[in-house]
């Protein structure tokens, strides 16, 4: 009886609980909606911050100490230490090696260069000016120990350098100028440069390249030549070598735990802290795996990331939870209407002599069924919400989550259930007789 | 005539109070509907607005983004007049403005050791080359610009007269410095004493650096008068950034005036990732307040089939019944939105202050916009009212559905 009761309140006003459902399943994609992007957006926007550049700097252990003015090494071409190129493949190999972005190794020298058309009017060169030739990686593939390519490079660890032109190839005797330095020397896409190391008289004239573009990068090295790194090593003796290296990490924001010693902790604290993404755990692995070198963390960069994201993650969260809470009063709302108009059907059923739970529990069945079924079809509908919002604004779609599943479904249930419980304790306390008179 | 359009008036008004206030347990849902849906609204439009300030002010935290050198060109002046500097930066707006000014140079910094504690003869322990950076005491404002370690230690500097100096972590491993002891600083056989504090880590070229007051800097490199580059922090976005910087290159046009792109574009691409969530939000939950609107609406409808019977067989027009409805909803969403905002705006700073720890600033537009959308909101989510124009009085009162 009790089933048959429920499955005719369905059948006999399809259109009605349809109503009722579609409205419990719109309020419910919201909140699967902005649960699923919420869930995803921390990663997004760690994502979006490492257009910011490298957050870690890889220099060697024994290296004296660089005479950095403006962006120039002014040491001795010969003073201080340099790491071997062929050992940065173990950095895709550390604990954290998905949350390495990118890195790019760099190799600085100063050299000579001359305006490209006295080279072409007369045989002789005439070195005009002094600048730095930085060797880099651009589109670099590395194989990772299970076998896949990992491309990275300067490009990708300072995005905000913009190309007119193209990037040189790793492999060509091509290179790109700094906007400044290619507007005072003249050069243009597909111009010819000659290469001059410094040391007095000994030209290298092999060292012609083919400028494939001009880069834009508000900083020291609009001044600059950048090139394959392979190049600044002939040109500095140092084969096979690097000075520098930028890494890009995702991390998590560090709070005052991440910025401990690691010395001074105890086992478990040194356990729950290298297991953590925080920058200087992910520094202290790099340096683990490649020996011989100091892994600094850029402060400047990382604090100012860890503490934007931590506001920007708590206003995430709050919007989310305005989502939420819109989203139960307005389904808390529908349903409550829904057990509102039956007021004289649960009149004649308790004049019929039915009791306040057997009329409570009838509604409560069938607001569950529905709340599960909306439930079910608001998640499908959410998702795609989901995906929609996700791809406009990041776009990438977040990853569906049997979580969120379960959390919308309660959700559901339990805010139909509570919207039905306030019209059912009225329409308790209401006699049948007058209700069923139509009073 | 004008008699009976002003009765026809009180009727309206009178119908209408009636309607209103004939059920207020429905009235309570509605209004709590389109109250929270405006809450909701105004908060998140509130905090769209102050997020791009807050941003803007939390961006400026990675530090200067312009930065004025000498122009690089053969045989040009490797330094900037600190006067024309200062001349020109008098010219810009210093609540947004702000700025640091900088000598460079290579020199040799050594450490000087107390023999024993008697007769202290110094004694030169340890030297190396490093270079020595002059930083001008900005205001208040212009904090930003330096690393907050060396920010912290030029404050310091301010109170005291006495020659001071601060040294990167590496350059002061280097030197294996000591608390107590002093360090010189060589240029040309010209000299700087001064008391030293060692500088956090900070992984940049500060770590290698050593820092002092402008003037002593100026002094020892034997250039008064002169600077190596100016940083500039501008406030704002990319916009107002690019104005400063071709308005200071105008009164500049012996230096070069560039900004720094890094973190000017990563602010614009995070702001529109926000702004993109909170607009999509705003959205989605005046969508959810509508749905719940018309669900109490749907009932109002059932319920009103008798009253609308009733109006038009004692001659109401449709169109009259409607104008009733529809006025009915505009008023609900118009007390609903006025106080709902109220409230929204207040809860967003008060939001503000919990995010960002600085309270967001109201801002009026949010309350109109917010109030005009729940009204609207109210309107549209009366549609279920629109099925009691076709009520047919006579079907009503036989008692069919």
């Amino acid at each position: 009886m009790f089933l048959r009761l429920v499955a005719d309140s369905f059948t006999r006003r399809p259109r009605r609980k349809l109503l009722t459902g579609a409205a419990l399943a719109l309020g419910m994609a919201v909140a699967t909606a902005a649960l699923s992007v919420s869930l995803d957006v921390g990663d997004r926007l760690a994502r979006e911050f490492r257009s910011l550049g490298a957050n870690l700097v890889v220099t060697p252990a024994a290296d004296s100490l660089p005479l950095e003015i403006g962006g120039v090494d002014y040491r001795p071409a010969n003073s201080g230490a340099y790491l071997p190129v062929a050992d940065l493949p173990k950095i895709k190999a550390i604990y954290w090696h998905n949350n390495i972005i990118a890195f790019a190794p760099t190799l600085e020298t100063v050299i000579t260069v001359g305006n490209p058309a006295s080279v072409a009017k007369t045989s002789s060169y005439i070195p005009t000016h002094t600048v730095q030739f930085l060797g880099t990686w651009v589109q670099h593939a590395i194989r990772t120990a299970d076998g896949s390519e990992f491309v990275t490079g300067i490009a990708k660890t300072n995005p905000w350098w913009k190309v007119t032109g193209r990037w040189f190839d790793g492999d060509e005797r091509e290179c790109v100028v700094g906007r400044k330095l290619a507007d005072e020397l003249g050069v243009t896409v597909g111009s010819y440069l000659m290469l001059f190391t410094s040391s007095k008289g000994s030209e290298i004239s092999s060292n012609g390249l083919t400028v494939v573009g001009v880069v834009d990068t508000g900083g020291s090295e609009d001044n600059e030549i950048i090139g394959p790194i392979f190049i600044a090593q002939q040109l500095s003796g140092k084969p096979g070598e690097y000075r520098k290296l930028y890494v890009s990490a995702l991390s998590k924001p560090e709070d005052s735990f991440a910025k401990r010693d690691p010395k001074s902790m105890s086992a478990d604290e040194f356990e729950r802290w290298s297991c953590s993404p925080y920058v200087s755990s992910i520094a202290y692995s790099i340096a683990q795996a490649l020996p011989g070198t100091e892994v600094r963390v850029i402060r400047r960069v990382a604090d100012g990331e860890g503490n934007i994201l931590r506001h920007v993650g708590a206003l995430l969260w709050l919007v989310t939870f305005a989502a939420l809470l819109a989203a139960a009063l307005a389904v808390g709302a529908s349903s409550a209407a829904s057990v509102m108009e039956r007021r004289s059907e649960i009149a004649l059923m308790k004049a019929l002599g039915a009791g306040r739970w057997s009329v409570g529990l009838l509604l409560a069945a069938e607001q569950l069924l529905l709340a599960v079924a909306g439930g079910g079809i608001g998640y499908a509908l959410g998702i795609i919400l989901a995906r929609v919002v996700g791809e406009r604004i990041f776009g990438v779609a977040p990853a569906p989550s049997m979580l969120v599943l379960a959390i919308i479904v309660a959700l559901a249930a339990g805010v139909t259930l509570l919207g039905s419980a306030i019209p059912l304790r009225r329409a308790a306390r209401f006699q049948p007789a007058p209700i069923l008179r139509g009073e | 005539m004008g008699a009976a359009v002003g009765n026809n008036r009180g009727m309206f008004w009178r119908i209408l109070r009636r309607q209103i206030f004939a059920n207020r347990g429905r009235l309570f849902v509605v209004l709590l509907a389109l109250a929270a849906g405006a809450a909701i609204t105004a908060a998140l439009l509130n905090l769209q607005v102050d997020a791009r300030r807050r941003l803007t002010t939390e961006f400026r935290a990675f530090g200067a983004n312009v930065v004025i050198t000498p122009r690089e060109t053969p045989g040009a002046e490797r330094f900037l007049e600190d006067a024309k500097i200062q001349d020109a930066l008098a010219t810009q707006n210093r609540a947004n403005v702000s700025a640091a000014e900088f000598i460079y140079g290579v020199a040799t910094v050594g450490a000087l050791v107390t023999e024993n504690l008697a007769n202290a003869p110094l004694r030169v322990a340890t030297h190396t080359r490093a270079v020595a950076v002059g930083v001008s005491h900005p205001a208040a404002g212009a904090a930003q610009i330096l690393p907050s370690a060396v920010r912290e230690t030029e404050q310091k500097w301010g109170a005291s007269n006495s020659p001071q100096c601060a040294l990167g972590n590496r350059l002061a491993a280097v030197l294996q410095l000591h608390e107590s002891d002093q360090v010189t600083v060589e240029v040309e056989s010209r000299h700087y004493f001064c008391a030293p504090m060692t500088l956090p880590a900070n992984g940049g070229p500060e770590d290698m650096q050593i820092f002092m007051k402008l003037n002593a800097a100026q002094t020892l490199f034997g250039e008064p008068g002169h600077i190596s580059a100016a940083q500039l922090s501008v406030a704002g976005g990319l916009a107002e950034i690019q104005g400063t910087v071709a308005n200071l290159q105008q009164r500049l046009p012996d230096s070069d005036v560039r900004p720094i792109r890094q973190f000017g574009e990563a602010q614009g691409k995070v702001y529109g990732k926000i702004s993109g969530l909170l607009t999509a939000t705003v959205v989605l939950v005046l969508v959810l307040t509508a749905l719940c609107v018309m669900a109490a609406m749907t009932n109002v409808a059932m319920e009103r089939r008798n009253d609308v019977g009733l109006m038009k067989a004692i001659g109401g027009a449709t169109r009259r019944v409607v104008r009733l409805f529809l006025t009915e909803a505009a008023l609900l969403g118009l007390v609903g939105g006025l106080v709902g905002a109220a409230l929204g705006i207040l809860l967003s700073m008060e939001l503000g202050k919990a995010v960002f720890g600085v309270a967001a600033r109201p801002r009026l537009i949010v309350y109109p916009i917010a109030v005009g959308l729940t009204i609207l909101v109210a309107i549209a989510s009366s549609y279920p009212l629109r099925r009691l124009a076709g009520v047919r009085p006579a079907a009503v009162f036989r008692g069919e559905a």
